[in-house]
Protein backbone atom coordinates (compact mmCIF):
# COMPACT_ATOMS: atom_id res chain seq x y z
CA UNK A 1 0.00 0.00 0.00
CA UNK A 2 2.41 2.00 0.77
CA UNK A 3 5.15 4.35 -1.54
CA UNK A 4 7.98 3.61 -1.20
CA UNK A 5 9.66 5.29 -3.37
CA UNK A 6 12.62 8.05 -2.42
CA UNK A 7 11.62 10.96 -3.76
CA UNK A 8 7.99 11.42 -2.93
CA UNK A 9 8.55 9.89 0.70
CA UNK A 10 11.09 12.32 1.52
CA UNK A 11 9.04 15.33 0.16
CA UNK A 12 5.89 14.02 2.36
CA UNK A 13 8.16 14.23 5.32
CA UNK A 14 9.56 17.59 4.69
CA UNK A 15 6.19 19.22 3.70
CA UNK A 16 5.01 17.55 7.15
CA UNK A 17 7.72 18.79 8.99
CA UNK A 18 7.33 22.55 7.89
CA UNK A 19 3.81 22.41 8.14
CA UNK A 20 4.28 21.34 11.67
CA UNK A 21 6.14 23.80 12.12
CA UNK A 22 4.48 26.64 10.33
CA UNK A 23 1.06 26.02 12.27
CA UNK A 24 2.60 25.67 15.95
CA UNK A 25 3.70 28.95 15.00
CA UNK A 26 1.18 30.69 13.77
CA UNK A 27 -1.17 29.33 16.82
CA UNK A 28 0.82 31.00 19.25
CA UNK A 29 0.92 33.89 17.90
CA UNK A 30 -2.58 34.16 17.22
CA UNK A 31 -2.99 33.00 21.24
CA UNK A 32 -0.64 35.61 22.09
CA UNK A 33 -2.87 38.22 19.98
CA UNK A 34 -5.78 37.54 21.17
CA UNK A 35 -4.66 37.67 24.39
CA UNK A 36 -3.21 40.93 23.89
CA UNK A 37 -6.59 42.04 21.82
CA UNK A 38 -9.04 41.63 25.08
CA UNK A 39 -6.11 42.78 27.68
CA UNK A 40 -4.66 45.54 25.74
CA UNK A 41 -1.19 44.74 26.18
CA UNK A 42 0.06 44.74 22.64
CA UNK A 43 2.33 43.36 21.53
CA UNK A 44 4.09 41.74 24.74
CA UNK A 45 1.75 38.88 24.77
CA UNK A 46 1.99 38.21 20.80
CA UNK A 47 5.89 38.42 21.28
CA UNK A 48 6.33 36.07 23.97
CA UNK A 49 3.24 33.76 21.84
CA UNK A 50 5.51 33.39 18.59
CA UNK A 51 8.53 32.17 20.86
CA UNK A 52 6.29 29.44 22.73
CA UNK A 53 4.51 28.68 19.77
CA UNK A 54 8.27 28.23 18.10
CA UNK A 55 9.55 25.85 20.77
CA UNK A 56 6.17 24.23 20.31
CA UNK A 57 6.99 24.00 16.52
CA UNK A 58 10.56 22.34 17.39
CA UNK A 59 8.83 19.97 20.04
CA UNK A 60 6.76 18.50 17.38
CA UNK A 61 9.10 18.10 14.70
CA UNK A 62 11.48 16.69 17.39
CA UNK A 63 9.03 14.09 18.13
CA UNK A 64 7.91 13.38 14.17
CA UNK A 65 11.35 13.16 13.14
CA UNK A 66 11.61 10.69 16.21
CA UNK A 67 8.53 8.63 15.17
CA UNK A 68 10.16 8.21 11.59
CA UNK A 69 13.61 6.90 12.95
CA UNK A 70 12.21 4.46 15.19
CA UNK A 71 9.67 3.11 11.95
CA UNK A 72 13.32 2.99 9.56
CA UNK A 73 15.12 1.18 12.80
CA UNK A 74 14.97 -1.90 14.47
CA UNK A 75 12.46 -1.14 16.84
CA UNK A 76 11.14 1.26 19.54
CA UNK A 77 13.64 0.84 21.53
CA UNK A 78 16.81 1.61 19.28
CA UNK A 79 17.89 5.16 20.34
CA UNK A 80 20.29 5.00 17.39
CA UNK A 81 23.28 4.64 19.75
CA UNK A 82 26.13 4.58 17.33
CA UNK A 83 28.24 2.74 20.06
CA UNK A 84 25.93 -0.46 20.06
CA UNK B 1 -10.87 32.17 -25.49
CA UNK B 2 -10.78 33.20 -21.63
CA UNK B 3 -8.30 31.61 -19.52
CA UNK B 4 -10.32 30.05 -16.41
CA UNK B 5 -8.50 30.50 -12.48
CA UNK B 6 -7.29 27.35 -11.80
CA UNK B 7 -8.64 27.85 -8.38
CA UNK B 8 -12.13 27.77 -10.20
CA UNK B 9 -12.66 24.43 -9.85
CA UNK B 10 -12.75 24.61 -6.15
CA UNK B 11 -15.55 26.79 -5.70
CA UNK B 12 -19.32 24.98 -4.74
CA UNK B 13 -22.48 25.96 -6.29
CA UNK B 14 -25.80 24.72 -5.16
CA UNK B 15 -27.18 22.51 -6.94
CA UNK B 16 -30.76 21.69 -5.53
CA UNK B 17 -30.90 24.79 -2.85
CA UNK B 18 -32.22 23.77 0.59
CA UNK B 19 -32.43 25.43 3.92
CA UNK B 20 -33.99 24.41 7.20
CA UNK B 21 -34.18 27.86 9.46
CA UNK B 22 -31.85 29.42 7.72
CA UNK B 23 -29.41 27.12 7.52
CA UNK B 24 -28.12 26.42 4.58
CA UNK B 25 -28.07 22.59 3.82
CA UNK B 26 -28.00 22.67 -0.31
CA UNK B 27 -26.88 19.77 -1.74
CA UNK B 28 -23.62 20.78 -4.48
CA UNK B 29 -20.96 18.50 -6.28
CA UNK B 30 -18.92 18.59 -2.94
CA UNK B 31 -22.08 16.47 -0.91
CA UNK B 32 -22.71 13.94 -4.20
CA UNK B 33 -19.13 13.62 -4.12
CA UNK B 34 -19.17 12.06 -0.03
CA UNK B 35 -22.13 10.40 -1.02
CA UNK B 36 -20.77 8.46 -3.75
CA UNK B 37 -17.61 7.73 -1.57
CA UNK B 38 -19.53 6.53 1.02
CA UNK B 39 -21.64 4.17 -1.22
CA UNK B 40 -18.35 3.07 -3.20
CA UNK B 41 -16.59 1.26 -0.07
CA UNK B 42 -20.32 0.12 1.61
CA UNK B 43 -20.58 -1.26 -2.05
CA UNK B 44 -17.20 -3.09 -2.44
CA UNK B 45 -17.57 -4.46 1.06
CA UNK B 46 -20.81 -5.62 0.78
CA UNK B 47 -20.05 -7.46 -2.31
CA UNK B 48 -17.92 -8.70 -0.22
CA UNK B 49 -19.83 -10.08 2.51
CA UNK B 50 -22.94 -10.57 0.35
CA UNK B 51 -21.58 -14.39 -1.42
CA UNK B 52 -20.96 -15.19 2.18
CA UNK B 53 -17.28 -15.00 3.65
CA UNK B 54 -15.33 -17.92 3.04
CA UNK B 55 -12.99 -19.68 4.71
CA UNK B 56 -11.00 -19.74 1.75
CA UNK B 57 -11.18 -16.67 0.28
CA UNK B 58 -11.68 -15.79 -3.39
CA UNK B 59 -10.44 -12.67 -4.80
CA UNK B 60 -12.58 -10.00 -3.95
CA UNK B 61 -12.47 -11.29 -0.13
CA UNK B 62 -9.04 -11.47 -0.03
CA UNK B 63 -8.44 -8.05 -1.37
CA UNK B 64 -10.60 -6.64 1.51
CA UNK B 65 -8.89 -8.94 4.28
CA UNK B 66 -5.77 -7.29 2.79
CA UNK B 67 -6.66 -3.79 3.62
CA UNK B 68 -7.87 -4.98 7.17
CA UNK B 69 -5.06 -6.30 8.00
CA UNK B 70 -3.14 -3.90 6.86
CA UNK B 71 -4.89 -1.06 9.07
CA UNK B 72 -5.20 -3.74 11.91
CA UNK B 73 -1.41 -3.79 12.47
CA UNK B 74 -1.60 0.10 11.85
CA UNK B 75 -3.99 0.21 14.86
CA UNK B 76 -2.00 -2.51 16.70
CA UNK B 77 1.49 -0.65 16.10
CA UNK B 78 0.28 2.63 17.54
CA UNK B 79 -2.83 2.65 19.75
CA UNK B 80 -1.28 -1.31 21.27
CA UNK B 81 -2.85 -4.74 20.35
CA UNK B 82 -5.64 -4.74 23.20
CA UNK B 83 -7.63 -1.79 21.77
CA UNK B 84 -7.16 -3.21 18.23
CA UNK B 85 -10.92 -4.44 18.15
CA UNK B 86 -12.19 -1.19 19.57
CA UNK B 87 -10.50 1.21 17.51
CA UNK B 88 -10.19 -1.39 14.35
CA UNK B 89 -13.72 -0.15 13.01
CA UNK B 90 -13.14 3.68 13.29
CA UNK B 91 -9.75 3.84 11.91
CA UNK B 92 -10.94 1.79 9.02
CA UNK B 93 -13.31 3.47 8.14
CA UNK B 94 -11.96 7.01 8.50
CA UNK B 95 -9.00 5.41 5.90
CA UNK B 96 -11.33 4.21 3.40
CA UNK B 97 -13.53 6.99 3.31
CA UNK B 98 -10.36 9.43 2.95
CA UNK B 99 -9.41 7.05 0.43
CA UNK B 100 -12.31 7.34 -1.77
CA UNK B 101 -13.00 10.58 -1.68
CA UNK B 102 -9.29 11.54 -2.54
CA UNK B 103 -9.46 8.75 -5.63
CA UNK B 104 -12.51 9.81 -6.05
CA UNK B 105 -11.44 13.57 -6.89
CA UNK B 106 -9.20 12.34 -9.48
CA UNK B 107 -11.61 11.35 -11.82
CA UNK B 108 -12.16 14.44 -14.68
CA UNK B 109 -14.85 16.42 -13.77
CA UNK B 110 -15.67 15.18 -10.02
CA UNK B 111 -15.26 16.84 -7.00
CA UNK B 112 -12.59 16.27 -3.92
CA UNK B 113 -13.78 16.76 -0.58
CA UNK B 114 -10.87 16.46 1.18
CA UNK B 115 -9.55 19.77 -0.76
CA UNK B 116 -12.02 21.78 1.24
CA UNK B 117 -10.60 22.71 4.74
CA UNK B 118 -14.07 22.81 6.55
CA UNK B 119 -14.13 18.58 5.58
CA UNK B 120 -10.39 17.93 6.73
CA UNK B 121 -10.77 20.44 9.33
CA UNK B 122 -14.10 19.21 10.64
CA UNK B 123 -12.06 15.21 10.71
CA UNK B 124 -9.16 17.12 12.75
CA UNK B 125 -11.61 18.77 15.40
CA UNK B 126 -13.95 15.33 15.82
CA UNK B 127 -10.49 13.02 16.23
CA UNK B 128 -9.37 15.56 18.84
CA UNK B 129 -12.18 15.85 20.81
CA UNK B 130 -11.98 12.01 20.83
CA UNK B 131 -8.37 12.12 22.07
CA UNK B 132 -9.25 14.18 24.93
CA UNK B 133 -12.48 12.30 25.91
CA UNK B 134 -10.49 9.12 25.61
CA UNK B 135 -7.73 10.43 27.93
CA UNK B 136 -9.95 11.51 30.48
CA UNK B 137 -12.02 8.48 30.06
CA UNK B 138 -9.11 6.20 31.08
CA UNK B 139 -7.06 8.34 33.04
CA UNK B 140 -9.56 10.81 34.52
CA UNK B 141 -7.57 14.18 35.84
CA UNK B 142 -4.24 12.36 36.08
CA UNK B 143 -4.81 13.10 32.00
CA UNK B 144 -3.68 16.62 32.88
CA UNK B 145 -0.27 14.98 33.16
CA UNK B 146 0.67 14.80 29.48
CA UNK B 147 1.05 18.58 29.88
CA UNK B 148 4.67 17.91 31.76
CA UNK B 149 6.75 15.80 29.75
CA UNK B 150 8.76 13.42 31.95
CA UNK B 151 11.91 14.21 33.16
CA UNK B 152 11.25 18.19 33.39
CA UNK B 153 12.65 20.01 35.93
CA UNK B 154 10.53 22.13 38.39
CA UNK B 155 11.60 25.57 36.96
CA UNK B 156 10.80 25.01 33.86
CA UNK B 157 7.25 23.58 34.18
CA UNK B 158 5.68 26.85 34.13
CA UNK B 159 7.59 27.53 30.91
CA UNK B 160 6.43 24.06 29.36
CA UNK B 161 2.93 23.92 29.91
CA UNK B 162 2.07 26.85 27.49
CA UNK B 163 4.51 25.48 25.19
CA UNK B 164 2.72 21.77 25.36
CA UNK B 165 -0.61 23.39 25.10
CA UNK B 166 0.55 25.38 21.55
CA UNK B 167 1.72 22.25 20.67
CA UNK B 168 -1.45 20.00 21.45
CA UNK B 169 -3.61 21.97 19.64
CA UNK B 170 -1.58 22.57 16.75
CA UNK B 171 -2.04 18.49 16.36
CA UNK B 172 -5.58 18.85 14.59
CA UNK B 173 -4.49 21.92 12.75
CA UNK B 174 -1.58 20.48 11.27
CA UNK B 175 -3.61 17.45 10.31
CA UNK B 176 -6.25 19.19 8.55
CA UNK B 177 -3.95 21.10 6.39
CA UNK B 178 -1.79 18.85 5.33
CA UNK B 179 -4.48 16.53 3.70
CA UNK B 180 -6.32 19.88 2.60
CA UNK B 181 -2.79 21.72 1.02
CA UNK B 182 -1.83 18.37 -0.31
CA UNK B 183 -5.24 18.13 -1.82
CA UNK B 184 -5.64 21.80 -3.08
CA UNK B 185 -1.73 21.72 -4.14
CA UNK B 186 -2.34 18.68 -6.55
CA UNK B 187 -5.44 19.43 -8.08
CA UNK B 188 -4.42 23.59 -8.88
CA UNK B 189 -0.56 22.02 -10.77
CA UNK B 190 -3.50 19.78 -12.80
CA UNK B 191 -5.91 22.89 -13.31
CA UNK B 192 -2.56 25.01 -14.53
CA UNK B 193 -1.30 22.36 -16.79
CA UNK B 194 -4.75 21.36 -18.28
CA UNK B 195 -4.91 25.69 -18.92
CA UNK B 196 -1.97 25.57 -20.82
CA UNK B 197 -2.52 22.81 -22.53
CA UNK B 198 -5.85 23.78 -23.61
CA UNK B 199 -4.89 27.51 -24.81
CA UNK B 200 -1.90 26.52 -26.57
CA UNK B 201 -1.92 25.25 -30.07
CA UNK B 202 -1.58 21.79 -30.92
CA UNK B 203 2.33 21.40 -31.72
CA UNK B 204 3.06 22.60 -27.89
CA UNK B 205 -0.20 21.84 -26.13
CA UNK B 206 0.70 17.85 -26.40
CA UNK B 207 3.90 18.87 -24.17
CA UNK B 208 1.57 20.19 -20.94
CA UNK B 209 -0.84 17.25 -21.89
CA UNK B 210 1.76 14.90 -21.09
CA UNK B 211 2.36 16.21 -17.89
CA UNK B 212 -0.92 16.23 -16.96
CA UNK B 213 -1.16 13.02 -17.71
CA UNK B 214 2.13 12.00 -15.66
CA UNK B 215 1.13 14.00 -12.51
CA UNK B 216 -2.18 12.53 -12.88
CA UNK B 217 -0.41 9.06 -11.91
CA UNK B 218 1.65 10.95 -9.20
CA UNK B 219 -1.70 12.20 -7.79
CA UNK B 220 -3.03 8.91 -7.45
CA UNK B 221 0.20 8.17 -4.96
CA UNK B 222 0.03 11.42 -3.17
CA UNK B 223 -4.21 10.35 -2.68
CA UNK B 224 -3.03 6.93 -1.18
CA UNK B 225 -0.09 8.17 0.94
CA UNK B 226 -1.88 11.30 1.84
CA UNK B 227 -5.07 8.64 3.02
CA UNK B 228 -2.34 6.89 4.76
CA UNK B 229 -0.56 9.54 7.15
CA UNK B 230 -3.86 10.95 8.31
CA UNK B 231 -4.95 7.60 9.75
CA UNK B 232 -1.33 7.10 11.13
CA UNK B 233 -1.39 10.26 12.82
CA UNK B 234 -5.02 9.58 14.01
CA UNK B 235 -3.72 6.54 15.55
CA UNK B 236 -0.46 8.15 17.08
CA UNK B 237 -2.35 10.99 18.93
CA UNK B 238 -5.11 8.21 20.32
CA UNK B 239 -2.40 6.05 21.14
CA UNK B 240 -0.16 9.31 22.99
CA UNK B 241 -3.14 9.66 25.56
CA UNK B 242 -3.71 6.00 25.77
CA UNK B 243 -0.19 5.54 26.90
CA UNK B 244 0.45 8.92 28.45
CA UNK B 245 4.60 8.75 28.10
Amino acid sequence: MRNKSGLSQGLSIAFRFGIEMAVAIGLGGLMGYSIDYFSGTRPWFFVAGVFLGGAAGVLNVYRAAQEITFEDDDGPNDQGDPTS
Amino acid sequence: MSMESPLHHFELHPIIPMSVMGLDISINKAVIAMWIGSAVIFGVFMLVVKGGVSLIPGKVQSLAEMILEFIGGMVEEFIGEADRAKFLPFIASLFLFILACNLIGLIPGSYTITSQLVVTGAFAVGIFIMTLVIGFGRHGMHFLSVLVPPGVPKVMIPLMIPIEIISMLARPISLAVRLFANMTAGHTVLAVLFGLAMSSPLWVGWLPFGFTVIINGLEIAIAIIQAYIFTTLTCVYIGDVIKLH
